[in-house]
């Protein structure tokens, strides 16, 4: 059972680096930037 | 020409119902606060034992006031990171009337002695399905709007909104599960052992996700409302939040160090609990960093004030956390009001204070009219930082005092001070923690009273008589 634990463990972890790294090398600064201006740029839109 | 806007009326009747169960919450915080200082104010009655009213403090505390704030705050976030109106707004409607419904006789159950004896799962198997139910048609408004999206990006408050709901969706169904006996009575399907680790993965997520991550959600959407700056670092957000995520779920066991489960998981559970602060700081960083930017604003608005302590006890309660989970800090810990002092500083301290100030920011645009008094506002963060730091350091005092006291033993090995010497030695923090609710209280009053008297100022369609009629 201990094992099975680990590997699962070991696998949801290395899921993790590659999500963050597929995340990092995909976006440019530029995106990012223009993604965290949602919120200040919504009140003028009305659905 | 019509021009079709969001949805804000549901958004609206969740924050009344948020406010006002939060001050039937703290009423009975108060009240349980009082017994520990005077036991006899049950006065023989069984709903006000304190078995029953401590339930029903927790249970309209968190589950009326937080859930509700949340279910406001995500609705009205994701209308506008989507660029569109909400999914089903009848739904949501329906949820609203559900939820409340489920909060009043959810309360009055718990007070009537219907327990399923599971820590803040204590309402009984009808309820459960009620509750599962209502979170489905959450899912489907929040989940639907999200698909319907004019802008690709899903911004980050929503991805924390919506770990919320398929977290504590995948919780409270596993951890409810229970053969019926009768309408108030149902037995667990796990037993022993198993029943606390499913128990304790339940009531850990339901912090993490429900009391951290929903309001990390509405943390990113409102802080760089209010501080009017984007969030300081993007990409660090999105570290914290899968780290998060990821981390979280493992930490659950630091509630059993020392417990009939196996040491491994109790050891898992300890240093995943140390690798949470990592992301957990890493937001308060990015949280401080994007009110740096504003810091002029910060001077004059006191909704920004609110976050920005909200923060502050964030990052306290998130150091706190994985120092207890340490098992040699947790074996003097454990037992004692320590516990209790870590809950409010994170649940009055972070998760009250960012509600209250999101609701500063939020009614006065609900209203369309300017905040009642900016005064009253102030008074109000004023009496809620006095209110949090006093309960907090009463707690600390009477946590460190009964640890000593707990594990203090004489010549023979025996314990050296019974239970009713340790109680009576606490008389004193209990007295200045009652104090402190009653400033938190009446500082939860006064906001009440603001946002009521905003709300009544709003303006109010005219009806203009007919031309020829005009005077
Ligand atoms: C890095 C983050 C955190 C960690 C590692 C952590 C860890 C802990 C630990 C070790 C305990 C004591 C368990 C025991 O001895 O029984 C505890 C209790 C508790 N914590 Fe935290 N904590 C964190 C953040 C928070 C936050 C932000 C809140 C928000 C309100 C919170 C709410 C609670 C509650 C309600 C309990 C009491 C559970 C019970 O009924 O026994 N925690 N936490
Ligand atoms: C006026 C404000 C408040 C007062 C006076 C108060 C008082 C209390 C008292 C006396 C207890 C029982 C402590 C014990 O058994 O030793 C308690 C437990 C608890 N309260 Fe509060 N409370 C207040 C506000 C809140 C708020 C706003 C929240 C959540 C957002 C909250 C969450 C909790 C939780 C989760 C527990 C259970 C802790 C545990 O079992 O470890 N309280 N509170």
């Amino acid at each position: 059972m201990t094992w099975y634990l680990f590997i699962g463990d070991m696998l949801v972890t290395a899921f993790m680096i590659v999500l963050f790294v597929w995340l990092s090398l995909r976006s440019t600064r530029a995106q990012f930037d223009a993604v965290a201006r949602i919120p200040l740029e919504d009140e003028e839109r009305r659905g | 020409m019509t021009v079709r806007h969001y949805e804000d009326r549901v958004v609206t009747a969740f924050l009344y119902c948020a406010v006002f169960w939060a001050l039937l919450g703290m009423v009975a915080g108060v009240w349980v606060a009082a017994e520990l200082v005077w036991p006899t104010i049950d006065f023989g009655i069984p709903a006000l034992s304190f078995g029953r009213l401590r339930t029903a403090h927790t249970t309209l505390v968190l589950f009326g006031f937080g859930v509700s704030a949340l279910i406001a705050t995500a609705i009205y976030s994701v209308q506008r990171t989507s660029h569109v109106r909400l999914f089903a707004p009848g739904l949501a409607w329906a949820l609203f009337w559900a939820w409340q419904l489920a909060i009043v006789l959810g309360a009055a159950s718990i007070l009537a002695g219907w327990t399923s004896a599971k820590e803040y799962a204590e309402l009984e198997w009808p309820f459960d399905i009620a509750i599962a139910v209502a979170w489905v048609a959450f899912a489907v408004i929040f989940f639907g709007t999200i698909a319907r999206r004019k802008v690709e990006p899903i911004y980050i408050s929503n991805w924390f909104y919506g770990a919320l709901i398929i977290v504590v969706a995948m919780l409270h169904i596993v951890n409810s599960l229970a053969l019926p006996a009768t309408l108030g009575k149902s037995y667990s399907l796990f037993a022993g052992a198993q029943d606390a680790v499913v128990q304790w993965w339940y009531g850990h997520n339901a912090v993490g996700f429900l009391l951290t991550g929903g309001f990390l959600g509405m943390l990113y959407y409102f802080l760089p409302k209010q501080a009017e700056q984007p969030i300081w670092s993007y990409r660090l957000s999105i570290v914290a939040f899968w780290a998060f995520v990821y981390t979280y779920i493992w930490a659950g066991p630091h509630h059993l160090h020392y417990h009939a489960v196996p040491e491994w998981v109790q050891s898992l559970g300890m240093v995943m609990s140390l690798i949470l602060l990592a992301p957990s700081w890493a937001t308060m960083v990015n949280g401080i960093m994007t009110v740096a930017g504003a810091a002029k604003k910060l001077r004059t608005d006191p909704a920004l004030k609110f976050i920005v302590l909200a923060l502050a006890f964030y990052g306290l309660a998130t150091f706190e956390g994985p120092m207890l989970a340490i098992k040699s800090v947790n074996v003097f810990s454990h037992f004692t009001e320590w516990t209790i002092g870590h809950v409010h500083s994170g649940a009055l301290g972070w998760n009250a204070l960012i509600t209250f100030g999101t609701f500063y920011f939020l009614v006065p645009r609900l209203a369309g009219v300017p905040l009642y008094s900016t005064r009253l506002a102030n008074v109000h963060f004023w009496l809620a930082l006095a209110g949090t730091m006093l309960y907090v350091l009463a707690m600390w005092g009477a946590g460190v005092s009964q640890g000593v006291l707990w594990l203090s033993l004489d010549d023979l090995g025996e314990v050296r001070f019974s239970f009713n010497d340790v109680m009576a030695a606490m008389q004193p923090y209990y007295l200045l923690r009652l104090l402190a609710g009653l400033a938190f209280l009446a500082g939860t009053v006064l906001m009440a009273v603001n946002l009521a008297k905003t709300f009544a100022g709003r303006p109010t369609a005219v009806a203009m008589p007919p031309a020829g009629r005009r005077a």
